[in-house]
């Protein structure tokens, strides 16, 4: 069971959060072609060790949260709200 | 707006005591509310908080707080969004009031028959919740005007400490107020509880 402490609400239970994904991704130009868009749309890096990603607390404050989650450890370092700024350490 | 509700969602309870017998038992009971939510619009932070002062006497609460003001509470349930809630029947209704106050600075939709509040209290009442409440209650972390979005029983629910006894009001809606109601009942059954 993972503990995610919101920004808005504190550290609340992982069944309150729905992962959406990783917040890594970034939408191609609407012009990019066919090949641009489904990469977007279906390839995942599934990096083993950390990886920035996308949680909704949905039983809270329904917010989109960016989450720094150890893919191995489930470890949380980090949470931001969706405007902020977080980054995955090397390695 | 709030036209006088023809059946409450649990009119059909059965009042009463429920559960063990004995001793001092947890009361529940169904205060009618108006609950009107309102949404601020980008960049109102400033304008929203003057207009909720000015038409209720509250300062906009933050994250996890509720505030109480002349005849309306609001209560915190997500960045820029509040619940205002009064007892029904006053004056005018509160809708009306919120959409002159926040006229172009938030929308406001009226929640009276959306959703249902229900008032547990008694000194075993934090026992009781957190059979099925994720939050912290213990007095230290979770008092007198704090109040939480979390699901219970798989229900989302709005949990909002109002006193000391404690006394919490758990605001779901209308549509799940039963089951909810009946969750609320077997976990209150140990220490029995009292229905109004």
């Amino acid at each position: 069971m993972l503990r995610i402490p919101c920004p808005h609400c504190g550290a609340r239970d992982e069944v309150e959060f729905t992962y959406r994904g990783d917040a890594t991704v970034a939408r191609p130009a609407p012009d990019a072609g066919t090949d641009a868009f489904h990469d977007y749309l279906y390839l995942r890096r599934n990096p083993r060790g950390w990886q920035v990603e996308w949680w909704q607390h949905h039983g809270g404050c329904r917010a989109f949260l960016k989450v720094l989650r150890h893919t191995v450890t489930h470890e949380v370092r980090g949470v931001v709200t969706a405007t902020g700024a977080l980054e995955a350490p090397q390695a | 707006m709030s036209a006088p509700e023809p059946t409450h969602p649990l009119a059909a309870v059965v009042r009463g005591r429920h559960g063990a017998t004995g001793g001092e038992p947890l009361r529940v009971s169904f205060p009618a509310r108006e609950i009107v939510q309102v949404m601020m619009r980008r960049g109102q932070d400033s304008a929203v908080a003057a207009a909720m002062r000015s038409a209720f006497g509250i300062d906009p609460p933050g994250p996890g707080q509720a505030a109480t003001g002349s005849g309306a509470s609001a209560i915190w349930v997500q960045p820029g969004q509040w619940l205002l809630t009064a007892p029904r029947g006053t004056q005018a209704t509160l809708a009306a009031r919120a959409e002159q106050a926040f006229a172009g600075l938030a929308a406001v939709a009226d929640q009276s028959h959306g959703r249902t509040t229900i008032a547990l209290s008694g000194p075993a009442a934090r026992d009781a919740l957190a059979r099925g409440c994720r939050l912290d209650l213990h007095p230290s972390v979770f008092g007198p005007s704090r109040a939480a979005q979390t699901p219970i029983a798989q229900i989302g629910c709005l949990v909002h400490q109002t006193d000391a006894t404690p006394c919490f009001e758990l605001t779901v809606f209308s549509t799940l107020a039963e089951p909810f109601l009946h969750w609320l009942l077997e976990a209150a059954a140990p220490y029995g509880v009292q229905v109004a």
